[in-house]
């Protein structure tokens, strides 16, 4: 990629690898002040990216979790109704002035943020079908008012907004026209390694590859309902470890090998299948 | 430099339009910016990931745009004045170098594939070994018309010729032999279906249920609060519809014996079926090729392990969406005939006529049919037959997404 772009870009950091293809994203989506959308297998770290964008380019992460229930309104502003009615009822000061009131969700924090932040607007698609659509304007314009005060936030600095989607529904097209796609690939042995390597700097060269051999070898078998994920090798990894066991009797023994497989008919068909 | 190249990738444009990828106005603009903006450097490998991230929004649809920059950049050299511009834009030396490849390629891949098409079937196993070895030689060269063998009879036998693991060992050095690779075949939604995917699929079924037009019956605790406080304490009620879902479902499984190499599938979506808890109700019965007067209760089809059809239409109201999984693979006899069939009665009605009755009693109905054939089969009478009077679909993730919407549709 240019080099103009990339200096003061992103990069991997020391816990977080991320493929070349997934920094010029990352980097491309900022340059041209888009939303990045990223989706991919459970587990290939799609959250933790915003995280590692954060650490690398040195900013704040304002983290915006979707659930089922919530609407596009709760990142905006809440205005506490109730607040001001106790208030009332008690004769404190500054009931009429409805400002004291407005309390800013994730977005409006975001917006009013001095400095620039990452914006993590985590699993989108939980949320109702609507909800995408409903924050196109704020997404787009990078403002939003408010009615009960007149007011209208604007972002001071622009925040970098990284989408996550677990592909659980459709998103609309016209909020996906907006954004920058990447799809996070399940990593290739190589870059595993790598990653595997910056949680345990001092894994042992054997037991990584063998641990690994199993791990993609599990990953490839047909009849496996839930295909391991890379955090489920790094959890494994972590139990061998710790438990000292050597290394070639991983593949013999398959030792904790209900971090790595979880479903009972899962743990069957490895024990069955010709290694 | 874009603004002034910009017609070179019209053609590009039209070629992904072409590719049934919606493109908009929208993504091309933002597209053109970046180029612009110099994002897309001097190669197409970076060229090829930037378009694709741009214009691309779901991972089914990238082996749509390989496909279509695959003929795009290759057909480029045909063009003189396309190509000069084009090398005016690119790193010259490794484009002419890629087109130089591919043509080396194309003639192999060409080659091969005359080949392919007197394969019977007793030769497959020798032509298999043959292409093996003839694999492990071209896959030295680096070519990318490896992956491209993925769909030769013998494709799903296996990695070594499935264009995922042949091409991802290559380590990408150029765009062709990314999009060569199409290791993105394996996300495109027709695709046969996994336990996962159906899930997903049958989540459609809950997605629209908002819209669904059911009474305000649940009090809006939330909203009641606000209103209430902004009145300075005077109870102001809100009520909202529930978000409960109000999908119901029955789903009518073929357990025929054509049905048989099917069965893990159809188990796997019985399964799927069975386990989502977010329908209000789900039954499920079985039949054998087409419906009668009675439909069995397991899928061994046993006679007096039945319910009357007629029961069922009773007892499981018209609201019931109903899902219909079979092959329709049968004599047209067996389709049309009221003397009754093999299995079981039939109640005096063909089951044409059966199809007919559930038809007027059920307001939505879907079939979905694992192997479906393409377009028009004349020979397949009755899945013509059956493909008129009911929606049939692909058993993919497409097809069942397809039919799920189908379901959905309010009219």
């Amino acid at each position: 990629m240019a080099d103009n772009y990339m200096e003061n870009g992103f990069e991997s950091t020391a816990t977080y690898v991320a493929s070349e293809q997934l920094l010029s994203a990352v980097n491309i989506a900022m340059a041209l002040k888009k939303p990045l959308l990223v989706k991919g297998e459970p587990g290939t770290g799609k959250t933790m990216l915003a995280q590692a964008v954060a650490d690398s380019l040195g900013k704040k992460l304002i983290i915006w979790n979707i659930k089922s229930t919530t609407k596009a309104q709760d990142g905006l502003y809440m205005y506490d109704t109730i607040q001001r009615l106790y208030d009332g009822q008690f004769g404190e000061e500054g009931v009429d002035d409805i400002a004291r009131y407005i309390k800013l969700g994730k977005l409006g924090e975001a917006f009013e943020s001095e400095e620039q932040v990452i914006l993590l607007i985590d699993e989108i698609d939980k949320a109702d079908l609507e909800f995408p659509n409903d924050l196109l304007w704020e997404l787009d314009q990078m403002e939003f008012y408010i009615h009960e005060t007149k007011r209208t936030v604007k972002a001071k600095q622009r925040p970098i907004v990284i989408i996550t989607s677990n592909a659980e529904k459709e998103l609309p097209d016209a909020f996906l026209r907006r954004c920058i796609f990447h799809y996070i690939e399940f990593p290739n042995e190589e870059l595993m390694a790598e990653i595997v390597r910056s949680h345990y700097p001092n894994v042992e060269d054997n037991l990584l590859k063998n641990a690994m051999d199993v791990f993609y070898w599990i990953r490839s078998l047909r009849e496996i309902r839930k295909k391991p994920s890379t955090s489920e090798l790094i959890d494994w990894i972590n139990a061998l470890q710790i438990a000292g066991i050597p290394a070639d009797q991983i593949r013999e023994k398959l030792p904790f090998v209900g971090v790595v497989v979880k479903k009972d008919e899962d743990l069957e068909t490895i024990q069955h299948a010709p290694r | 430099m874009a603004r002034n190249d910009g017609s070179v990738f019209l053609n590009f444009f039209y070629e992904l339009r072409r590719k049934e990828l919606h493109i908009g106005l929208t993504e091309w603009m933002t597209l053109l910016e970046a180029l612009d903006q110099g994002l897309a450097g001097s190669q197409l490998t970076d060229f090829y990931y930037l378009a694709r991230m741009i214009l691309v929004k779901s991972e089914t649809d990238f082996d749509k745009f390989d496909t279509a920059f695959e003929e795009c950049f290759k057909g480029a050299q045909k063009d003189t004045e396309v190509t000069q511009q084009m090398l005016k834009w690119l790193d010259k030396k490794e484009l002419q170098d890629e087109l130089a490849k591919t043509d080396r390629d194309t003639e192999w891949a060409n080659r091969h594939s005359a080949d392919e098409m007197k394969i019977d079937k007793d030769d497959v196993e020798t032509k298999f070994k043959q292409r093996l070895k003839d694999q492990t030689e071209e896959h030295n060269g680096g070519s990318f018309w490896i992956g491209t063998a993925g769909a030769t009879p013998f494709g799903n036998s296996g990695n070594y010729v499935g264009g995922v693991r042949v091409g991802g060992a290559s380590g990408y050095q150029s765009a062709f032999e990314v999009v060569g690779a199409r290791k993105f075949r394996d996300f495109r939604d027709d695709r046969v279906l996994e336990n996962r995917q159906f899930q997903m699929a049958l989540r459609r079924l809950r997605q629209f249920s908002t819209k669904l037009d059911i009474p305000k019956t649940e009090l809006d605790i939330d909203e009641t609060i606000h209103k209430t406080c902004n009145r300075g304490g005077l109870l102001q009620i809100e009520m909202m519809r529930p978000r409960k879902n109000a999908v119901k479902l029955l789903l009518l499984m073929d357990s025929g014996g054509t049905m048989i190499p099917y069965s893990s599938l159809v188990n796997e979506l019985f399964q799927t079926v069975s386990k989502s808890n977010h329908f209000k109700d789900v039954k499920c019965y079985y039949f054998h090729n087409c419906i009668y007067s009675k439909v069995y209760k397991t899928p061994e089809c046993e006679n007096g392990d039945w319910v009357d059809t007629d029961w069922m239409f009773r007892n499981l109201s018209s609201d019931y969406k109903v899902i219909i999984v079979g092959d329709a693979a049968m004599a047209p006899e067996e389709l049309y005939s009221t003397t009754g069939n093999y299995r079981g009665p039939n109640g005096g009605l063909s089951g044409w006529e059966w199809l007919n009755l559930l038809k007027s009693h059920y307001k939505k109905i879907i079939w979905m049919n694992p192997k479906m054939a393409p377009r028009r089969a004349p020979w397949r009478e009755a899945e013509t037959a059956i493909g008129q009077l009911l929606p049939m679909y692909k058993l993919t993730v497409s097809g069942l997404n397809q039919g799920m919407k189908k379901l959905m549709e309010t009219r």
